[in-house]
């Protein structure tokens, strides 16, 4: 991360008794950033903090370094891409683009080359002269994009603006609003209950829940390296094991679960003797055809075919189901077959139980 | 005649019968009276125009109607720019007393028109509570207020501004107040907001509020014979003049059908002026 373009430094708001944010202290650069959490974790409260149209009860705001906290959002230079699209339903796409540089003053001349510009990055060439309600659900977000982006601002809030698109739509979108913000170096902060959005176009994220901030990091490493229950559990389609510690060596848990000894990464500190659970990822367990040594025994209860994978729901002692993802493989389309399950250690986090 | 159209036509039939009874056949014999002529509290049924020549000649009339004219534009006026704070705090801000508190500015109404008109002689007039409060602190009384054209507005935009109130308020109930802060987070301060958002996506609830304010203010009688004085008479006294003191039916429909006449072309007028839909956004598909 180069230089913080926004800093949230001990943000904290409240609704009555619902603390919407709890000191949440973030650094933004010239990334893509999403927000991510379950929903009423208040992910869309610390986006309009950010856009002016909350003022935190605690803490600051700063944009560039300036002290933005009690400003109002028209003097913020803040973009922002709203859920339900949000277009002025009696302005043309032109008009609406065009809004924000009206706004600030921009001469005609200004307007119309920015709207040349903005409308070819977005592919929304030729439809200037529609109104919102003669547009598909996608060409509304390309508009509010187009909306958000043409005063080229300090920073962009997008407020889960694929969720009203149907799924292929929302993938080409995830796509084309990372491409935008690699072509225009503009820190994004985007906001999603979606793992699979976040993960496929963020930079960086955060994990928030009840209002605080969980864990921070580069997707990759927040992906495979969690540091709490929580995040390890959200992130990823997990399987969870609870069982008794009953080894510890080199940051290794040895977990005792209906009998089989599990191997995992010990994590909040784990203690010998402790009830623990652990998390791993469903395509990082390997499926073995009939039992073996050392692996979890377990009956194939069906295999969905997904195309360039499949998941596996394979039946475990204690009534416990977890799901596969791998290859998909002819010998194990097969229900009621024998098969067992492995991984390594380093695949599985162990957290203590009820934290 | 067919099923469906035959049912159609049993639906219909009384409210058509209602319209035919109470609005078509008093208009038609308005018009028609209006083209006959009275004589000793008589009407003869002999076709003429006299009657409009003598409103378009005698210049009384129309100075009349310029009067009602001037004091319509006015309390319609004065109503909008009343009406609107009220109707969007109520709209925004009521939660779940919006609908009390929209029929709170209509209580007046469970009270007569003429009690309400006393009700503000009390307040406005020589011994009112305005005036008698100035005068015992040694101040003048407000000539303006008493028995004049200023007292009659007053009276008026009292008596319309809860439909105006109700008009807006009911445009607001469908207006998306996220469409404010879209305008303010791209630049906009808030009278800017209003003027680029809220405004024109209300222009239509506003124009509806218009007519039911200007129509019967334009034809309004009872007001300015309670508070406007000797000198404040409006066009609604002198048509009434016509039906009751002189007797002068024919000249009295003539009067009422120029009234019409004109109501007709305002909501021709304001039809024309918002009547781009897509402009109004009453199709509300931004989202």
């Amino acid at each position: 991360m180069t230089e913080a373009v926004l800093r949230l430094e001990g943000v904290t708001k409240r609704f009555g008794t619902v603390v919407a944010a709890d000191s949440v202290d973030i650094e933004i650069g010239r990334e893509f950033f999403s927000l991510l959490g379950p929903s009423g974790s208040g992910k869309t409260t610390m986006l309009r903090i950010i856009a002016g149209l909350e003022v935190p009860d605690l803490g600051n705001v700063r944009i560039e370094g300036r002290d933005v906290t009690r400003q109002p959002p028209y003097r913020r230079g803040v973009g922002m891409v709203f859920q339900d699209f949000l277009l002025f339903p009696h302005k043309t796409v032109a008009e609406n683009i065009v809004f924000p540089l009206r706004m600030q003053g921009v001469p005609p001349a200004g307007r119309a080359e920015a709207l040349g510009w903005i409308t070819d990055l977005v592919h929304l060439k030729g439809l200037e002269g529609r109104f919102p309600h003669q547009l598909s659900g996608g060409q509304k977000q390309r508009v509010a994009l187009a909306r958000g982006l043409v005063s080229r601002p300090k920073l962009l809030l997008l407020d889960e603006p694929l969720a009203n698109l149907d799924r292929e739509l929302r993938k080409e979108m995830e796509v084309e609003i990372r491409r935008f913000q690699l072509e225009l170096k503009i820190p994004f902060v985007y906001v999603t209950h979606n793992q699979e959005e976040a993960l496929t176009m963020s930079d960086r994220m955060a994990i928030m829940r009840d209002g605080r901030i969980l864990q921070v990091g580069g997707k990759l490493d927040l992906y495979h390296h969690p540091d709490l229950a929580f995040v390890a559990g959200f992130l990823g389609a997990p399987n969870v094991f609870e069982g008794k510690v009953t080894g510890l060596a080199d940051g290794l848990a040895i977990i005792d679960w209906q009998g089989y000894p599990l191997q995992a990464r010990a994590k909040g500190g784990l203690a010998v003797g402790q009830r623990a659970v652990c998390f791993v990822k469903s395509e990082k367990i390997e499926l073995f055809a009939g039992t073996g040594q050392g692996r979890v025994d377990g009956v194939l209860r069906d295999a969905i075919f997904k195309g360039q994978y499949a998941d596996y729901l394979v039946h475990l002692a204690g009534a416990r189901e977890v799901t596969v993802s791998g290859p998909p493989r002819a010998e194990l389309f097969a229900p009621g077959r024998p098969v067992s399950l492995s991984w390594s250690a380093e695949d599985g986090d162990a957290f203590p139980a009820g934290g | 005649m067919d099923v469906r159209t035959r049912r159609l036509l049993f639906l219909a039939a009384p409210g058509l019968a209602f319209l035919f009874v109470f609005l078509f056949l008093p208009l038609v014999s308005v018009v028609v009276y209006s083209f006959w002529r009275t004589a000793s509290y008589e009407m003869i049924a002999e076709w003429n125009v006299d009657n409009y020549v003598t409103l378009l000649t005698e210049g009384t009339y129309l100075t009349f109607l310029w009067r009602s004219l001037v004091m319509a534009t006015v309390v319609t006026a004065v109503s909008v720019v009343y009406a609107w704070p009220v109707a969007y705090l109520i709209a925004k801000h009521g939660g779940r007393y919006k609908l009390i508190l929209v029929l709170l500015t209509a209580a007046p109404f469970l009270t007569g028109e003429i009690l309400r008109i006393t009700a503000l002689q009390q307040i406005l007039g020589p011994i009112g509570v305005i005036n008698m409060g100035l005068t015992s602190f040694g101040i003048a009384p407000v000539e303006a207020l008493m028995y004049s054209s200023t007292a009659t507005g007053i009276g008026l935009s009292y008596l319309w501004m809860p439909f105006m109130v109700l008009a807006v308020y009911l445009s607001l109930l469908n207006f998306d107040f996220e469409l404010m802060e879209v305008a303010k987070v791209n630049g906009a301060r808030p009278l800017r907001a209003f003027i680029e958002i809220a405004w024109p996506l209300n222009r239509a609830g506003t124009a509806i509020g218009c007519v039911l304010v200007f129509i019967p203010t334009l034809g309004s009688s009872v007001t300015s014979q309670f508070l406007g004085g000797p000198n404040g008479a409006l066009y609604g006294n002198i048509l009434a003049h016509q039906f009751g003191a002189t007797g002068t039916w024919a000249l009295g429909s003539a009067m009422g059908v120029v009234l019409f006449g004109l109501s007709a072309l305002l909501i021709a007028l304001v039809v024309r002026v918002v009547g781009d839909f897509r402009r109004s956004g009453l199709t509300m598909s931004g989202r």
